[in-house]
């Protein structure tokens, strides 16, 4: 069998590219070059010379094994090429942007123009029978302390710019790289004979450094299961901000577990509220805090993304899983984390007390337990933060 | 002197040097390593710790006969540590030497290569050859994304760039190969310039084959019990499943104790090998010792 291999790859790469595996003429070239260089005799040579030149992620490999075994239709099953599957890798219940085995939303895509659910148009008119002191106030200020839950669209729109300016100041740690420092810090003796260049080699002066300070890492975990309906909106947008001004790293959940972070990176809100909308199929569904937690745990957090790192979730507890579960997850993620801030919008509301069973199980893990309801309680989960 | 591409005509030649050298690779490590080394591309090898990542570039330096460079990656790593650095007490040295001899000393002199200490990227590249150098850039993820930016130089050109020198072209381009644990996602412009392999966990045969090559003294049937008993741990829902690495270090222990089998009470005192963390012991330990070595 003698096939034009340049066809084989022009095909192939043209179908990789069609179920969404994006593969760059760079890329199609060097597997021309990989097959030109090795020609394949047995399917399998082939399967991996393409899987090492055309596959850029881990994630992408399940796409790249149905495609392959598509073309070459029950020539070959890809699995037998492989060794033992990790068996944690995908951890269950978390899905991989990109990755083609996660359920796309079924049905519409975007409903409302574009936009997420979450901004209902339901509570309208509560928001005339205000009391008489926040009438009094300038329409920023009164929204400043209006409970998201109770928002005209319009005014969630207003709430959303006046989010686009919070920003993170997460605290600093000690980082392993030094800095030119004043006196008294430790002397640096390369520096030194670096300056005594300019006085013939005489050290006159003594240069100093000290570590820097790096902000801490931020990860935030939103809740955007049925029960948080109202608070998604606005808090999506404290996400927006904190990925693109902050480097945060950016989870919702609500059965399953999201990494949003990429998504909401460099676009305007609009744009990444819509892709998050994609990636996360779970939109107002039940809520799994425990096992999104340790989806978290054993697909990040343990790698190294939580270690030192200010975790803030944004949940109202309401968990329809095992609180024992999501004790036991707390618990881990309290040995990785610097600190844990929680944020529960039904706090605010009178007579609220944590003894849902999941807020309860996570409490004793919590540094700073705060409402978050509404912009002015974020700036108390910003403080919290820093 | 032979050349890498008479050392390795094909990816099955380079598996059969390996196994040489004593890494048994499977095709599609040979074959990544194969394009990595001939195309010549950077490669990217991912995988879970343990399933020997760093082994593989290693293996090939071993193969090729040339040295392999090392670079671990941190957290604040700086060109002054992975590329070059001036030697300034030595340029002081010179100034003072030049003065109590009355010569004159240019600058021209005192910027020159003697006074360069160079680092693993700038050897790698001032390899002399016969044979490149293989470059190995470890937890590449533990470093900061600048430096991510700082290495596209090196993967693209083969070349590293010094103000006071001029760019350094290498006549021996090394064959560069990138490990990640994947604590964060790797910059695309990093991996578009990359070969990617996905390194699985070896299958139990191959696990049972990787044990006996590098515990010989290790009996077949134990190195076969330890292999299906890593596996079986891995079923399990643990924090950290047991890779090669640790199923290696079991069968040691093993042999220390004078445990020519794995049974219950064997595999109960050892736990400590492969299991790093007090839930999944507790979590082993619940499904039975006995289990684990016998899969009953």
């Amino acid at each position: 069998m003698k096939p034009d291999l340049a066809a084989v790859v022009a095909r192939f790469s043209a179908l990789l590219h069609a179920a969404g595996l994006p593969v760059t003429p760079e890329r199609a070239g060097r597997w021309a070059a990989a097959v030109a260089l090795a020609p394949p005799v047995t399917l399998s040579q082939l399967y991996w010379l393409a899987r090492v030149t055309l596959v850029a992620e881990q994630a992408q490999l399940a796409l790249f094994d149905r495609v392959f075994a598509q073309v070459f239709e029950g020539m070959v099953d890809p699995a037998d090429f492989r060794g033992d599957a990790a068996p944690a890798e995908p951890a269950q219940g978390e899905t991989r942007p990109g990755q083609p085995g996660s359920p796309a939303r079924p049905g519409s895509l975007s409903p409302r123009g574009g936009a997420l659910p979450g901004l209902g148009g339901d509570t309208a008119g509560e928001t005339g029978e205000q009391d008489s002191i926040t009438a009094l106030l300038s329409p920023d200020e009164r929204l400043r302390h209006q409970d998201f839950a109770r928002l005209t669209p319009q005014e969630l729109a207003r709430v959303r710019d006046l989010a686009a300016r919070l920003s993170l100041a997460p605290p600093p740690r000690r980082a392993r790289r030094r800095a030119r420092a004043r006196r008294r810090a430790e002397m640096d003796v390369r520096a030194t004979l670096r300056r005594a260049r300019r006085t013939g080699g005489e050290p006159l002066v003594t240069e100093h450094r000290r570590r820097r300070q790096r902000p801490r890492r931020v990860v935030l975990i939103c809740d955007i299961s049925g029960s948080m309906e109202s608070y998604t909106r606005a808090y999506l947008q404290l996400l927006v901000s904190g990925v693109g001004g902050s480097r945060a790293e950016a989870f919702v959940f609500a059965t399953r577990l999201t990494r949003l972070t990429r998504a909401l990176a460099g676009c305007g809100p609009d744009a990444a509220l819509e892709r998050a909308g994609r990636l996360a199929p779970d939109w107002s569904g039940g809520t799994r805090i425990g096992e999104a937690l340790k989806a978290f745990n054993d697909g990040h957090g343990r790698r190294g993304l939580a270690r030192g790192a200010v975790v803030l979730v944004l949940s109202d507890g309401w968990d329809t899983g095992d609180p024992e579960v999501l004790a036991r997850e707390m618990q881990r993620l309290r040995r990785l984390a610097y600190r844990i801030v929680w944020a529960n919008p039904r706090k605010a509301a009178p007579g609220y007390r944590p003894v849902t069973g999941g807020m309860a199980a996570a409490l004793p893990f919590v540094d700073t337990f705060v409402s978050g309801h509404s912009l002015a309680a974020l700036d108390e989960v910003l403080e919290a933060i820093a | 002197m032979t050349s890498v591409a008479e050392l390795i005509p094909s990816p099955s030649a380079l598996r059969d040097g390996l196994d040489r050298v004593g890494y048994l690779a499977d095709e599609g490590i040979a074959t990544a390593l194969f394009c990595a080394a001939r195309l010549p591309q950077p490669l990217l090898l991912e995988g879970e710790a343990g399933v020997g990542k760093t082994e593989a570039a290693k293996s090939l330096a071993a193969v090729l006969d040339t040295p392999l460079i090392r670079l671990q990656c941190y957290e604040g790593i700086d060109a002054a540590e992975a590329l070059y650095e001036w030697n300034f007490p030595r340029q002081l040295l010179a100034i003072k030497a030049s003065e109590a001899t009355g010569q004159t000393l240019s600058e021209h002199d005192l910027f020159g290569r003697d006074y360069l200490t160079g680092r693993p990227l700038l050897r790698a590249v001032e390899h002399p050859g016969p044979r490149p150098a293989v470059l190995l850039i470890d937890e590449v993820d533990r470093a900061d994304d600048e430096f991510e930016a700082f290495l596209f130089e090196l993967l693209g050109e083969a070349s590293v760039t010094i103000p006071e020198l001029g760019t350094i072209h290498a006549t021996h381009p090394p064959i560069v190969v990138l490990t990640s644990n994947r604590t964060r996602d790797l910059h695309d412009a990093l991996k578009r310039r990359c070969l990617y392999h996905w390194i699985d966990y070896p299958d139990v045969e191959r696990t049972a084959a990787i044990i006996r090559r590098r515990v010989p003294a290790a009996s077949e049937p134990l190195a076969a019990q330890v292999a299906e008993a890593v596996s079986r741990l891995r079923s399990l829902d643990v924090q950290k499943p047991p890779g090669v690495a640790e199923a290696i270090n079991w069968v040691l222990a093993l042999e220390l104790l004078g445990l020519g089998e794995l049974d219950g009470p064997a595999a109960a005192a050892t736990f400590g090998s492969v299991l790093k963390y007090r839930d999944d012991l507790e979590l082993v330990m619940e499904r039975g010792p006995a289990w684990v070595a016998s899969g009953s």
